[in-house]
């Protein structure tokens, strides 16, 4: 396959970045995008030409590292999957691909479509743990647990933390993010005992970084690559009023 | 922990009470509408219908609450808004769409033109009704002819295209707002949150058509059909 690619090109933080275009040859349906990218790389550099910056690591949907918009579409065309594990058999010959980065106050571009996202590290550093002392590991089966409330925290533990919630959103809201930490941790014993602060202290974390407010479009979960629903969003809105409730 | 100011400045306290407001004034909608579709059984039982409701002497109490609860919606999605806008200084060059199960729609996007629309609507609105010509009733002492008002303003052709317009507004406003309402005040549930958003389509075109139904009702026929 031959692709058009429409590429975000910014040398750094503070430089004016534009859409660079660039041709793929020889692309096979069977690359991931992320190879595709390395492809389109190789051949830069040997033409003596600064190589395209990305984000990646696992390679295998799991590390919430890659982070691309693709044509308009955080983490591209699949529901459900991450940049990294979408495939070129997605794209047709002759297609033109646009190809930018997450896109945030927040998320300030590093180089390319290279994004620095520790401010969500700082939410989690918030209160996104659980910090009880709770001494030597406790027999298994001390701390009873219903089954489908395992899997409900589960299911909301699955975030990779990759951002493509943020990069969807009209409003650059990190409330999914931000809500499913908030919903694990309220679904089990051993985060109840903080679930007051951690939620306040989360979602003033969250405002001083300058993430906008939930648009309730779900637009996050269309594009989340672990699926988590917006009820996550309202299950943090009822952790905070419980927490206001119980303010002291 | 936060004092109970701060509470409603954080993003989610804001959308609490954005929720809040916006769902009383959609109740407010439901009994506006109520009442006006009695224009259908004629004058008399129109005219005694408001002035039933205006004399009643809570009505001003009433009246400075929604005024009130109006005021805070405005200003706390206003405010909202210009952050919102700061959270994304560069634009994506290219931006589109995931589809469902986003619930993205023209009327979502389009939230705050709507809602800036019909904060322009409402003043001319009380302007021209509660602020309007004041006529008596034949024969009845300090009963207000509402019902003629109703017929003189909705004779302007370009007044009821004004009218249909800015009804087709406030259905585009209700059709995010009423489920977006309910989702701000975090009650999401899988049984019932397909229901919440269905229920919130319905009455927007339920509210929005049956006001228009009602303004080209009184231009063209003058509200004597039935009489």
């Amino acid at each position: 396959m031959r692709l058009n690619l429409k590429i975000w090109r910014q040398a750094g933080p503070n430089a004016a970045g534009r859409l660079v275009d660039y041709v793929a040859e020889n692309v096979s349906p069977d690359m991931s995008f992320l190879e595709m990218l390395d492809v389109v790389n190789e051949s830069l550099l040997r033409k003596g030409e600064e190589s395209i910056a990305f984000d990646s690591d696992c390679r295998e949907g799991i590390c919430g590292m890659c982070s691309l918009v693709v044509n308009g579409v955080p983490h591209g065309p699949d529901r459900g999957t991450t940049v990294c594990q979408l495939h070129m058999r997605r794209f047709k010959d002759g297609d033109t691909i646009t190809i930018e980065p997450w896109r945030a106050r927040a998320f300030p571009v590093v180089k390319d479509l290279v994004v620095d996202r520790s401010a969500f590290d700082r939410i989690i550093a918030a209160g996104g743990y659980v910090s009880i002392n709770c001494g030597g590991a406790p027999d298994g089966n001390a701390i009873p647990i219903p089954k489908d409330v395992a899997e409900a925290a589960m299911d909301s533990a699955q975030c990779i933390a990759c951002g493509a919630c943020v990069a969807a959103c009209k409003n650059a809201s990190a409330h999914l993010f931000m809500s499913a930490k908030i919903s694990q941790l309220a679904l089990l014993p051993q985060g109840d005992a903080e679930r007051e602060r951690r939620v306040v202290a989360m979602i003033e974390q969250a405002d001083a970084e300058g993430f906008g407010s939930c648009s309730n479009e779900a637009e996050c979960e269309a594009v989340c690559p672990k699926e988590i629903p917006i009820s996550n969003i309202a299950k943090m809105t009822r952790e905070y009023v419980r927490a206001v409730l119980a303010a002291k | 922990m936060s004092s109970r100011i701060r509470v409603f400045s954080t993003s989610v306290g804001t959308k609490l009470l954005i929720g809040v407001t916006g769902l009383a004034l959609f109740l407010f909608l439901i009994s506006h509408i109520a009442g006006n579709a009695l224009i259908f059984l004629g004058r008399d039982t129109f005219n005694t219908y408001s002035h039933t409701l205006t004399s009643n002497p809570l009505i001003p109490v009433i009246e400075i609450v929604l005024l009130l609860i109006f005021l805070v919606h405005i200003y706390k999605t206003v405010t909202m808004y210009l952050r919102n806008q700061q959270a994304r200084p560069v634009a994506y060059q290219a931006k589109k769409s995931q589809g469902s199960p986003s619930r993205r729609s023209v009327s979502s996007l389009t939230m705050i033109i709507t809602g800036l629309w019909l904060l322009i609507f409402v003043v001319i609105h009380v302007k021209g009704f509660k602020y309007g010509a004041y006529y008596a009733v034949d024969g009845a002492d300090g009963v207000r002819d509402l019902h003629r008002l109703v017929v003189e303003n909705f004779r302007s052709p370009l007044m009821v295209a004004f009218y249909v317009v800015s009804m087709l507004i406030v259905g585009s406003h209700l059709w995010h707002g009423v489920s977006s309402g309910f989702q701000s005040l975090g009650l999401d549930h899988p049984r019932w949150t397909p229901r919440i958003l269905a229920f919130g389509k319905a009455f927007a075109v339920l509210i929005g058509g049956g006001f228009i139904l009602i303004t080209l009702y009184v231009h063209l026929f003058g509200g004597q059909v039935g009489q």
